[in-house]
């Protein structure tokens, strides 16, 4: 994919200065809040909701746009050169600058809405970033997944971010922090503890939607490297260490953190022996510091709530250590795989010699991940040892994280040994180191890690403190030290290292048991999304080809089907059915006439003769005209029978040309029996709202005052012939109207003869199946 | 009296109702001609029906069959009548062009299940 | 008894209906006498925007007087100019310029380029106006009527098309259902207050008992009716059908504004009319609600037609909407005000560019029929992007605000599970709306690619309708401004 001989363009080193200065402007910052200054910004944007620009450096924030800054420059310069000669570099680049300021918005935002918004560009961002090779059907789906995973979550969150803005009155974190509003004692609690932890452990994958980071892997290496290890997922344990001081402290908030968070990170360590691409052993070790960060911001510390908060300070400190670490090591997997042209580890070895520099990153990487004195790395494992014997899941919690911290011990072995210090297979094209800008960066931030091993008061003071002083709510008093002597932690360091390297010696029979236990498991998260997302599709086509099958006939049932139904049950509900004492006196003829018409109106339905059906027709209608005329609507019985001589006539006329009901395709048992009962539904309902309507004292004021005055103003006697041709003539005017323009277009259309264009002929080829169901013409 | 008629209207309405859902557009048609019955009675009897007594202004009666129900009837029966032929010559010109009265075979929108609703694009499900 | 003088206010708050009628006619008119002989018949799209503009300047002449001396009403009180109305007015006026603008170069390559079709819009536009500052049952009505009886004709106007005219088949029988039950409800509204105002039926209303079995089945019939045009689930079936056979132009037409007068109208009976009986329409449109947004949202997503997905989201945001009034608060109803002003230029820019979609000469309306746009027109392929983004509603683009709104009303009054259903719907909308996006950019199979085929008309509409959603979605300000304005005074 990369020309060795292509340039680099010019813009993609210039736009390292970005970052480079970005981290420069925060880094000038440090003093000023490291002294308990924070720095605040703020432009109106919609004063309506309450929502500003409003941005806000503490010490928790400045920690986070650091790292973002700070990793960035040198992710950008890896990626300069990673992308060499590739075609679309300028928008490789203008996504990764845009996801790094998307993400500097997530962490620096005062505002919950604002954070929202950002939180979704960096979702956004990153579904261009991990879809960028298009033209991979595998990245083409994890970029989808993990858009709809984060995406999903982020929404939820939205919703607890309304509530809780709701609750404390306003979306600004900082007025937030500084009020006392309970939130704890709120009733919707638990509703906004759900909803944003659902925001917060989508986004950073914890356990049950971890799935999508791994697959995630499928991005170019400089995009895992960024997104998915220093910055994005963290965004997620950064939103819970913002929250900590809000919703925090309570036992649903400290059990479910410190549940979730020891699972994933227990989880996932072991599913990362389990790999042999060393992307996606990255991948899982990066699940298991997510775990870590997550179970120790809700850790509840057992002792006196005057002491160090040390659950705080630890998963600061973890994710510091971890962004050092971390990008490091992917991007000496990237360089790996550029040069040696594979990332799997059965089939790497003996790269020490071709790539020294690239050797000395990892291994200073790896030695800090593994916690081994005097890296960042060991510091940050010994307040997470401490803190973890100290909290109220003392056991459980220790052993968990020891476990997690011993296999993350091997697997560091895993992804820095095999590759440089085995046996070189022989089959590999030469491996060369890559250039400078592609080991610089990895170089420079091992050596941190090892500078913040050596020297752990001046990152303590001048950067962690203040951040875990923000998640705690209240400053930490902690001494900070590389050596604090032999104690339990200490004693748990050495069992881990020794634990880790033992797992490594006997890999092939861990990863053995591992991998057969894990293939166990009857679902995993991917299984499960795929589950959800098939069924969605299932739904739909399922859906579509019941109710939305293009026959109006289907239509027209359901319409009947849910009116019926509506009205019917409010009429059963609101108690309405008024079945009379006894039944009226009704004549004979009466009876007679009922009884006619309903016989009448069934043969029409089930005849299987039209002539039969055109009578029984004709039977109905001059039974109806028989009942007004009964009640003494003399003139509504003489215009009833007239039409309905004409209709059986005109009827009559046309039926007989029409095929006769012997070759009907007709429906199946259970289909008449469906439309049977919804039209017996529908029936019965109108007999049941006619009766109540007929219960129901009616208004006659309209008729007593056409009978009032016909007499006097419209000079007729006969009160519904003035009413039709004097009071409401222009109605009847309107009646004519229509009469004549059904009768112009039943003669139109009767003589009508469709021209076919020629156009038209090519659109009935273009669409076949638009065509198909007419058969060819004949009568034109 | 009112029972009576209003049970007649549910019989018509539940028979119309059942021939528009048929697949023959001759019951289709049926079907519209019993619904106008059926709307007309019930207007009529919703309007209020006693005995046997003319629609007279001029006999001062205070008891009828409300006259304003009765010219809205008239209306309607003409108008459904115009509307009913409209119709009928409709179906036949259907079935004129189309030679069926399968109201079935006549669409093109959704065609069955070997068309596309329901196809996907394989590579965006998940695999 | 009424006053049977027309007097001038009365021909001032009639004043766009009048003015689109009369351009209406004079589109017939001349394309009959004058552009028939020519052989211009961009003419008729030309007068058709004159008389949008003239209507424009109207409704921003009633916005003046509304915001100086507050709402007035004129023909014995059943037409109201407030708010609300002006702003759905401003909604109408802008749909109706860019169906027309959209339609020249469709109907032209359709070869179905006629007069009719221009003063069919205009027809229609008039029954919208009525519809949204109508105060009276019958006016109501019959502007409903006036809107759909147009539609009907303009989904079947592609004569030489057996989708178009089975569409308008359709539309038309199920839509003449809907109307009945909605004359019904409103005879029964009638006869509970034996008036046709819709302020005598919020009094009469309120005095009914609690829970009255006659008022349910006046909500019941006018809801049904109301339904279809909104296209909610279950009488939501025409719209795919409709919209996949109608000529592109008029399905946005009917997806936007048709939807947004419907809206309109239904705010004004179910605040109004029903204001008292909220306890019994709250859960019964909640429920709608949650349907028609689960069935839109699944079904859009198995579709390869872009029409008729666009149409299954169209039903999808119409469940959204509903929520709106479910709320029935500030927060929800200015959310529906922003959410339909956003939809107009989302909606009409994706159907734009489905209209402009040709192989061929022939419409091309497959989601593979975009491949490979971002090679060829990378411009039009952002907007693309920005019109499915705010479609799924994405900050920052417009469509965000509208469901945000929503979703605020939704949590304020309580109602979090539906929240949180609507907020999950948007990750399945983001699905469909993303296939869409990346079809894009993946290479098609082969055959000859389709291309865009755009007219002048098309390209500044396209331009703009990108620029508005962009605009209104990073400064959203003036526009909430402007839909709080149409919303406090609806509520009264």
């Amino acid at each position: 994919m990369e020309k060795a001989s292509a340039r680099v363009p010019l813009y993609s080193r210039l736009v390292v200065a970005l970052p480079a200065g970005l981290f420069v402007w925060f880094a000038s910052m440090v003093p000023s809040v490291a002294g308990g200054e924070a720095q605040f910004a703020s432009i109106g944007w919609l004063p309506q909701l309450g929502v500003d620009l409003a941005f806000h450096v503490d010490g928790l924030g400045l920690l986070f746009a650091l790292l973002i800054t700070g990793v960035g420059t040198f992710i950008l310069l890896y990626a300069s050169e990673y992308m060499r000669g590739h075609p679309q570099v300028g928008r490789f680049t203008a996504f990764l600058v845009a996801f790094m300021l998307s993400m500097l918005g997530v962490v620096l935002s005062d505002n919950l809405i604002v954070l929202f918004v950002f939180w979704e560009l960096t979702t956004l961002t990153s579904f261009l970033l991990i879809g960028y090779s298009h033209g991979d059907s595998a990245a083409r789906r994890a970029a989808l997944q993990s858009l709809i995973v984060t995406g999903a979550g982020a929404l939820a969150m939205l919703a607890g971010f309304v509530l809780l803005g709701n609750a404390a009155g306003s979306y600004s974190l900082r007025e937030m922090l500084a009020g006392d509003s309970d939130l704890a004692g709120h009733p919707a609690y638990v509703a906004m503890l759900v909803l944003v932890l659902a925001g917060a452990f989508t986004k950073s994958a914890q356990f049950p939607f971890h799935f999508w980071l791994p697959n995630a892997m499928a991005a170019p290496t400089p995009v895992s490297a960024y997104l998915h290890s220093a910055t994005m997922v963290k965004a997620g344990v950064f939103l819970l260490a913002r929250l900590n001081p809000v919703l925090g402290g309570t036992d649903e908030w400290g059990m479910t953190l410190t549940g979730f968070g020891a699972f994933t990170a227990v989880y996932s360590a072991a599913v990362a022996l389990t790999r042999t691409d060393l992307k996606q052993i990255l991948a899982y070790t990066t699940l298991m510091a997510l775990g870590v960060c997550v179970m120790f911001i809700g850790l509840p510390q057992s002792r006196g709530a005057d002491e160090v908060p040390l659950g705080a300070v630890a998963a600061v400190a973890f994710v510091f250590v971890h962004a050092l670490y971390k990008a490091p090591l992917f991007m000496v997997a990237g360089t790996i795989d550029h040069s040696a042209g594979t990332r799997d580890i059965r089939s790497l070895g003996g790269l020490r010699k071709a790539m020294p520099w690239s050797l000395l990153a990892a291994a200073l990487a790896a030695l800090s991940m593994s916690g081994v004195p005097p890296f960042a790395g060991f510091v940050g494992k010994e307040i997470l040892y401490s803190s973890a014997i100290g909290s109220t899941y003392g056991v459980a919690a220790t052993a968990a994280i020891v476990t997690a911290n011993a296999m993350i011990v091997s697997a560091a072995l895993l992804v820095v040994a095999v590759p440089f210090l085995g046996q070189s297979p022989a089959t590999r094209p030469t491996p060369h180191e890559g250039r400078w800008p592609m080991w610089i960066g990895s170089l420079v931030l091992g050596v941190a890690a090892l500078g913040a091993g050596l020297f752990p008061r001046l990152a303590f003071e001048w950067l962690l403190l203040p951040a875990a002083g923000a998640v705690a709510g209240r400053q930490p008093h902690f001494e900070a030290s590389l050596w604090h002597g032999f104690n339990l932690p200490f004693a748990l360091s050495v069992v881990t290292l020794s634990a880790g390297a033992l797992a490594y010696w006997q890999r092939n029979r861990l990863t053995g048991a591992l991998g057969s236990a894990l293939a166990r498991l009857p679902v995993t998260g991917d299984s499960a999304y795929d589950w959800l997302m098939n069924g969605i599709a299932r739904v739909s086509v399922v859906h579509t080809r019941i109710v939305q099958c293009g026959i109006q006939r289907r239509y027209l049932l359901i319409v009947f089907a849910t009116l019926g139904a509506s009205v019917l049950t409010t009429l059963v509900v609101k108690g309405v059915i008024a079945w009379p004492a006894r039944i009226p006196d009704v004549s004979f003829v009466e009876w007679l006439l009922a009884i006619l018409i309903a016989a009448s109106a069934l043969v029409t339905i089930r005849s299987h003769s039209r002539l039969m059906a055109i009578v029984a027709l004709g039977v109905v209608g001059t039974g109806i005209a028989l009942i007004f005329l009964l009640h003494g609507a003399s003139d509504v019985a003489m215009t009833q029978l007239m039409v309905e001589t004409l209709v059986v006539v005109i009827v009559a006329m046309v039926l007989l040309k029409l095929p006769g009901f012997r070759r009907e395709v007709r429906q199946t048992g259970l289909g008449r029996w469906r439309d049977a009962i919804v039209s017996c539904v529908v029936g019965l309902t109108t007999t049941l709202v006619l009766l109540a309507v007929t219960a129901e004292p009616s208004h006659r004021r309209l008729t007593e005052y056409f009978q009032k005055t016909a007499v006097p103003e419209g000079f007729g006697a006969n009160v519904v012939n003035v009413i039709l041709v004097d009071f409401r003539g222009l109605d009847t005017l309107g009646e004519i109207s229509v009469l004549a323009l059904a009768a112009v277009s039943a003669y139109t259309l009767i003589n009508w003869r469709p021209r076919r264009s020629a156009r038209a002929a090519a659109r009935s080829k273009a669409f076949p199946e638009a065509e198909g169901a007419a058969k060819p013409e004949t009568l034109s | 009296m009112e029972l009576i008629n209003a049970a007649l209207v549910g019989v018509l309405m539940a028979s119309s109702v059942y021939l528009m859902l048929s697949r023959n557009l001759v019951r289709f048609v049926l079907g519209l001609a019993l619904l106008s019955h059926a709307a007309n009675l019930l207007i009529f009897t919703g309007g209020g029906i006693t005995s046997s007594i003319t629609s007279r202004a001029a006999d001062g009666a205070t008891a009828e069959s409300d006259s304003l129900a009765q010219a809205l009837i008239l209306t309607a029966i003409v108008i459904s009548f115009s509307l009913f032929t409209f119709a009928l010559v409709l179906a036949f010109r259907t079935y004129e062009t189309l030679e069926t009265v399968d109201t079935d075979a006549m669409r093109a929108a959704e065609p069955e299940p070997s068309g596309h609703p329901g196809r996907t694009d394989p590579s965006g499900r998940p695999s | 008894m009424m006053d049977l003088v027309f007097t001038a206010n009365d021909f001032h708050v009639l004043k766009p209906a009048v003015v689109l009628c009369l351009f209406g006619c004079g589109i017939l008119l001349s394309d009959a006498f004058l552009v028939r002989r020519t052989g211009k018949r961009w003419l008729n799209a030309v007068t058709a925007l004159v008389g949008e503009a003239i209507v424009a300047l109207v409704v921003l002449q009633h916005l003046s007087d509304v915001r100086a001396g507050g709402a007035f009403s004129g023909l014995s009180g059943s037409i109201v100019i407030d708010g609300f109305g002006v702003f759905f007015n401003i909604i109408f006026v802008l749909s109706g310029a860019l169906a027309v603008i959209l339609s020249v170069r469709y109907m032209e390559a359709e070869g179905e380029h006629r007069g009719e079709y221009y003063a069919l819009v205009l027809f229609a536009q008039a029954g919208m106006s009525i519809m949204a500052t109508g105060n009276d049952l019958v006016v109501l009505f019959v502007a409903l009527e006036t809107m759909a009886l147009s539609f009907y004709v303009m989904v079947g106007f592609l004569r030489r098309s057996k989708r178009s005219n089975e569409a308008a088949m359709k539309y038309l029988i199920l839509g003449a259902f809907s109307s009945g039950l909605l004359a019904y409800g409103f005879s029964i509204l009638y006869g509970i207050a034996g008036s046709t105002s819709i302020e005598a039926i919020g009094t009469a209303v309120a005095e009914r008992p609690d829970g009255d079995w006659v008022t349910t089945l006046a909500l019941i019939t006018t809801s049904v009716g109301l339904f279809f045009k909104i296209s909610a689930v279950p009488f939501h079936m025409w719209a795919p059908d409709v919209y996949e056979g109608a000529p592109t132009p008029t399905a946005a037409y009917v997806s936007v504004a048709s939807k947004a007068a419907s809206f309109a109208l239904m705010i004004r009976i179910f605040l109004s009319a029903y204001g008292s009986a909220a306890e019994s329409w709250m859960p019964l449109l909640a429920g709608i609600a949650l349907i028609t947004m689960t069935v839109g949202n699944l079904a859009a997503v198995t579709q390869s037609n872009l029409k008729r997905l666009l149409a299954y989201s169209s039903v999808a945001h119409a469940g959204y909407i509903l929520l709106g009034l479910v709320a029935a608060n500030d927060a929800g109803l200015r959310g529906i005000a922003i959410y339909i002003l956003a939809y107009v230029f989302m909606n009409y820019g994706a159907f734009a560019l489905i209209a402009a979609l040709r192989r061929d000469g022939e419409a091309a309306e497959e989601i593979d029929d975009l491949n490979g746009l971002a090679g060829r027109a990378p411009g039009y392929t952002i907007l693309v992007a920005i019109f499915m983004l705010s479609l799924a509603g994405i900050p920052p683009m417009a469509g965000f605000y509208g469901k945000y709104y929503i979703f605020l009303g939704l949590l304020r009054e309580g109602y979090y599970v539906l929240a949180v259903f609507a907020a999950l719907y948007v990750a399945v909308a983001a699905y469909y709306y993303f296939r869409i996006i990346r079809a894009c950019w993946l290479t098609g199979s082969g055959d000859k690619p389709a291309a865009l085929d755009l007219g002048l008309g098309t390209r500044v509409a396209l331009v703009g309708s990108g620029v508005l959603t962009v605009v209104i979605g990073v400064l959203p300000q003036r526009f909430l401004a402007l839909a709080g304005e149409s919303v406090l005074l609806a509520l009264r």
